[in-house]
């Protein structure tokens, strides 16, 4: 089983990508929300979430993206999420997430959306 | 007799739901469920039990919950047993999704897609003794209700 695992690396002066790695549920949801939640308190509300290396991901996790799209839109920013592999958006599509969020296939195509 | 019978019992702590994952792929891939329901039917179950680890044991009181599977060649069944507090799924209501984006909500979803993915979801609660949530997926679809 992947370790849970998330990195950050900063895409330009506005836009951060982030990593995550293994299951994202409710064991590891607050480590996924203190991330997120520094971001925004540092001033960074455009989010590039790399999901191609996460391998499950349950409502827990899920609530994480959609508790704070909104805090990001308002501010000038979103969360675009970044290559999902079928069973993590398997599980957007049951949520009705699909249509919330953007979807890119890679950086360039994610910073995009950000124009 | 079952096809495919197992159980595991775990603590209420969600370091053990990876656990449980486990389980259900094991007993998914034993059963004729095809793959395609696999990633579900795990999903469905870690909503339940995530659900009673954070509900039913009040005060952070330790508590088991026990993960019951049964399988033929017609349907998958799965018990799941605690004997925390009651919870019943029945008054949880469907959400809707932009409110829960406009209002920042993170919680409230599970119940939704354990109901949305299973087939059948019961809920019994005997006092004193436990609760006792039961969730069927049919295999080859849900049989057709009896005609009047």
């Amino acid at each position: 089983m992947a370790e849970f695992n998330i990195q950050t690396k900063k895409l330009t002066a506005n836009i951060v990508f982030i990593g995550v790695q293994g299951f994202l549920d409710a064991h590891t949801f607050e480590e996924m929300e203190k991330t997120i939640n520094d971001l925004f308190d540092g001033g960074t509300y455009r989010l590039v979430v790399d999901l191609s290396k996460l391998d499950y991901i349950s409502s827990a996790g899920a609530g994480v993206f959609i508790g704070a799209i909104g805090t990001a839109q308002e501010n000038d920013g979103n969360i675009v999420l970044m290559k999902p592999s079928p069973n993590v958006k398997e599980v957007f599509d049951l949520l009705g997430l699909s249509q919330i969020f953007p979807f890119a296939n890679d950086i360039d195509g994610a910073q995009k959306l950000f124009a | 007799m079952p096809d495919v019978h197992d159980r595991i019992v775990i603590t209420n702590d969600t370091k053990f739901l990876g656990f449980v994952r486990e389980f259900m792929s094991r007993m998914i891939r034993q059963s004729a469920l095809s793959r395609e329901d696999e990633n579900k039917i795990i999903l469905a179950v870690d909503e339940a039990v995530a659900n009673i680890i954070e509900h039913a044991y009040e005060n952070q009181r330790e508590g088991t919950i026990e993960v019951e599977c049964e399988a033929d060649a017609k349907k998958f069944l799965v018990t799941i047993r605690d004997s925390g507090q009651k919870f019943s799924p029945d008054g949880i209501q469907t959400p809707d999704m932009d409110g829960h984006v406009k209002s920042k909500k993170k919680k409230g979803l599970g119940i939704y897609l354990m109901r949305l993915i299973m087939d059948e979801v019961r809920y019994t609660f005997r006092e004193g003794i436990q609760n006792e949530l039961v969730l069927v997926k049919y295999i080859g679809g849900k049989p057709k209700a009896p005609q009047a």
